[in-house]
């Protein structure tokens, strides 16, 4: 029934502004969140998101443009026009309901984990008592160790924020950190690369990533969703998810097909 | 990634940087002229303003001026801001370094003994003859130690663009040093850097040479 | 006579202090006359005042029978800034610590005023400030910057510059307190040399021998007041005031 809907609404949209179709969608990306999005050997932008939004916008017959934003300003990038969504393994979070984004049904769940030394005696969450546990800034899940997760964190005997999660892992391998608390595809990507470090067999707080739209660009959304169906129905979308075998099985819509 | 894909993808960068950093020079070093001169006005209240101003933009990060440049015209005025952050990049450094320059400007021009205006009044030249004769060629001597230290700022200042999402060198450096899991691109970044700056300092070590025929 | 110089009923104040108290005095063609006096006494500021390098409170100040500051009731007003230049250009200064302009080569600072200000011919006043420069006894060091000179060479290169804008008045003030006193000779026979060639002079100085020997005219200037004045001979070896017998008692006894 919904997608029934998305599809006329599509096909409203079509017809009812033919202008919109010769639009650029300018698609805001954190650069540095693989496998969401990322540089890729080339040079050029790629990843999971960035590969879906561009099928995606081949559906729905959007000229496609790739812009990355600044992860602590996105949504005054977003409000200023110089992007039309953000979309790059977004958290969504309730502020961003609150104040009056259009934000798209959730397609990934993403779990945090923590990831220690291989050799460390950390088995959980109750050991990190009197630690060192390194975050992302500006990530959910600094987020959550101030929020939801603030008792566990004053267990701590230091939070330490880094630029990015490459920083956090090279702490932690140089024994300035003990534990870093990170999105689980991340942490997955890390140690099957690096054998010196293990991620903890324990789930820190659930969140989902949407996509995230101007207030008044709720037929935008629409729109984009509906062309995302399209893909999840013509197997393009596990196709693409085939290629991030870390991602894969958190995504939302392969599961409920 | 090849180390030539990096290198390329890094050059691009350093290309971006390189635009910020002589754009900046060529706007901030004359309006940082003007500033002080405004700073320097009989004028109590020209004075007093600007004096207000040089602190604002002396007294809070680059990175909040940077931001403010770029998204104020959208939030006050509803101006879309272009994907082409050139523009506002180059306008919130220049005004930044501009305050710097000025206070720079302004110690120089106050040390100058008053000997030298009195001298040149007795002469008859004007009060513009003075300042562009007589006065502006050995404040530039005396505060060319001093401009040489902001311009090495400037060069690491660059990387600060990022703030509104300008691909200069460093924000690809980070973004390849991200997906490669390495610190080559750092490593790399570290070298552009270095070497532009032996380059500023060579040249503005000729510069100096070149004033040192008087003392 | 023609008078070059007048100064009538000038005052001077800074804050509560006041420093020139109703002095007046004139300075006619070819006249060299000294100003004399303690620290303190008002001489420098008076030269200050005649240069326009400070403004009177009071009084009247004529160049050449041209009026550069005329007494309004009691107030000294100035003339507008086109007169003003036109009365610069007819006196020179010679300042204490030469102040001369460290950038530029000593024939620079010599030629540069004349091509700038007076738009004058620039061979023609090359020519002139070379001539100048050799009768300063500085004939090879026109190229020379004026950190390679000493002290008592720079003030001529300074007394040059002065010169080479054709003054109809040319003051010195002190011009040789800033000289080992072995280099102080060079600029008084410098000095004794224009006044032979009839320069019109005013000197603030504190050499009483040279002050008797070269001048015409003496003032002796105590607490922002003429004390003293007359023809050298008499006002140094015979003084009659009280104040000036003092001063002059303290500097042959110091």
């Amino acid at each position: 029934m919904k997608k029934i809907l998305a599809w006329m609404l599509a096909a409203m949209m079509v017809l009812g502004c033919g202008a919109a179709m010769a639009d650029t969608f300018v698609h805001g990306i954190d650069p540095e969140y693989d496998p969401f999005s990322y540089m890729g050997p080339d040079g050029e932008y790629t990843g999971f998101d960035v590969e879906i939004a561009r099928a995606a916008c081949e559906v729905a017959g959007l000229d496609y443009e790739i812009f990355p934003v600044n992860w602590d300003t996105k949504e005054v990038q977003l409000d200023a026009h110089e992007c039309d969504v953000i979309w790059s393994g977004m958290t969504i979070k309730q502020s961003m309901i609150d104040a009056g984004y259009v934000i798209s049904a959730p397609y990934y769940d993403s779990t945090q984990v923590l990831v220690v030394r291989a050799d460390s005696d950390i088995k959980s969450s109750a050991d990190l008592a009197g630690k060192i546990v390194a975050v992302q800034l500006g990530t959910s899940g600094e987020d959550l160790l101030h929020g939801e997760l603030a008792d566990l964190t004053a267990t701590f005997q230091e939070l330490v924020t880094t630029e990015n999660f490459l920083t956090a892992f090279t702490n932690l391998e140089g024994n300035a950190v003990d534990a870093v608390f990170v999105d689980l595809p991340v942490a997955d990507k890390y140690a099957k690369e690096h054998d010196t470090v293990t991620i903890l067999d324990e789930e820190l707080g659930k969140e989902q990533y949407g996509l995230l739209f101007r207030a008044e660009d709720q037929e935008l959304c629409a729109k984009i969703e509906a062309a995302v169906q399209t893909l999840v129905e013509n197997g393009t979308y596990a196709e693409i998810a085939a290629k991030y075998p870390s991602i894969e099985n958190n995504l939302l819509f392969l599961q409920a097909k | 990634m090849t180390l030539t894909t990096m290198f390329l993808k890094m050059g691009e960068g350093f290309g971006k940087t390189c635009a910020i950093f002589f754009l900046t020079l060529l706007f901030s070093l004359p309006l940082g002229m003007l500033v002080a001169l405004l700073r320097m006005s009989r004028n109590r209240l020209v004075s007093a303003l600007t004096r207000g101003v040089i602190s604002i933009l002396r007294g809070t990060p680059l990175m909040l001026q940077l931001l403010a440049v770029t998204y104020g015209p959208y939030y006050l005025f509803g101006i879309s801001v272009s994907r082409n952050k050139l523009i506002p990049v180059v306008t919130a450094f220049a005004i930044n370094y501009a305050a710097y320059f000025a206070e720079i400007y302004r110690g120089g021009i106050e040390s100058m003994p008053v000997g030298q205006y009195e001298a040149a009044q007795v002469l008859g030249y004007t009060r513009k003859q003075t300042f562009l004769r007589i006065i502006l060629p050995q404040v530039i001597k005396r505060i060319l130690p001093s401009v040489t230290n902001e311009v090495v700022t400037l060069v690491k200042d660059t990387s600060m663009a990022f703030t509104v999402s300008y691909q200069e060198m460093f924000t690809i450096g980070k973004q390849i040093a991200n997906s490669q899991t390495s610190f080559i691109p750092f490593l790399v970044a570290g070298l552009f850097y270095y070497v532009f700056n032996l380059l500023v300092d060579f040249a503005m070590g000729r510069v100096e040479k070149r004033l040192s025929y008087y003392r | 006579m023609k008078k070059l110089l007048e100064i009538n009923h000038s005052r001077k104040s800074f804050g509560d202090l006041e420093v020139l108290k109703d002095i007046s005095l004139s300075v006619e063609e070819s006249q060299v006359l000294s100003i004399i006096g303690p620290s303190g006494s008002g001489k420098s500021t008076l030269l200050r005042c005649a240069t326009l390098l400070e403004t009177l409170d009071g009084g009247e100040l004529i160049y050449d029978g041209v009026h550069a500051a005329r007494d309004e009731g009691g107030r000294a007003v100035y003339a507008p800034p086109a007169e003003l230049r036109k009365v610069r250009n007819m006196f020179g200064l010679v300042f204490q610590n030469f102040n001369l302009f460290p950038h530029y080569s000593v024939l620079k600072n010599v030629m540069e005023a004349p091509i700038l200000v007076q738009k004058r011919d620039r061979k023609e006043v090359e020519e002139e400030a070379r001539d100048l420069l050799a009768q300063m006894g500085l004939a090879d060091r026109a190229d020379a910057y004026p950190f390679q000179l000493s002290g008592g060479q720079q003030q001529r290169v300074s007394i040059a510059r002065a010169l080479a804008m054709n003054p109809k008045v040319l003051f010195f003030d002190e011009p040789t307190s800033a000289l080992d006193p072995e280099l102080t000779g060079d600029i008084l026979r410098v000095i004794r040399a224009l006044a032979e060639k009839k320069m019109t002079m005013v000197i603030v100085t504190h050499e009483m021998a040279f002050a008797r020997d070269v001048s015409d005219y003496v003032v002796f200037m105590n607490e922002g007041v003429i004390v003293e004045q007359g023809d050298p001979r008499e006002v140094i070896d015979h003084p009659t005031q009280e104040r000036t017998i003092q001063f002059l008692r303290r500097l042959t006894e110091g």
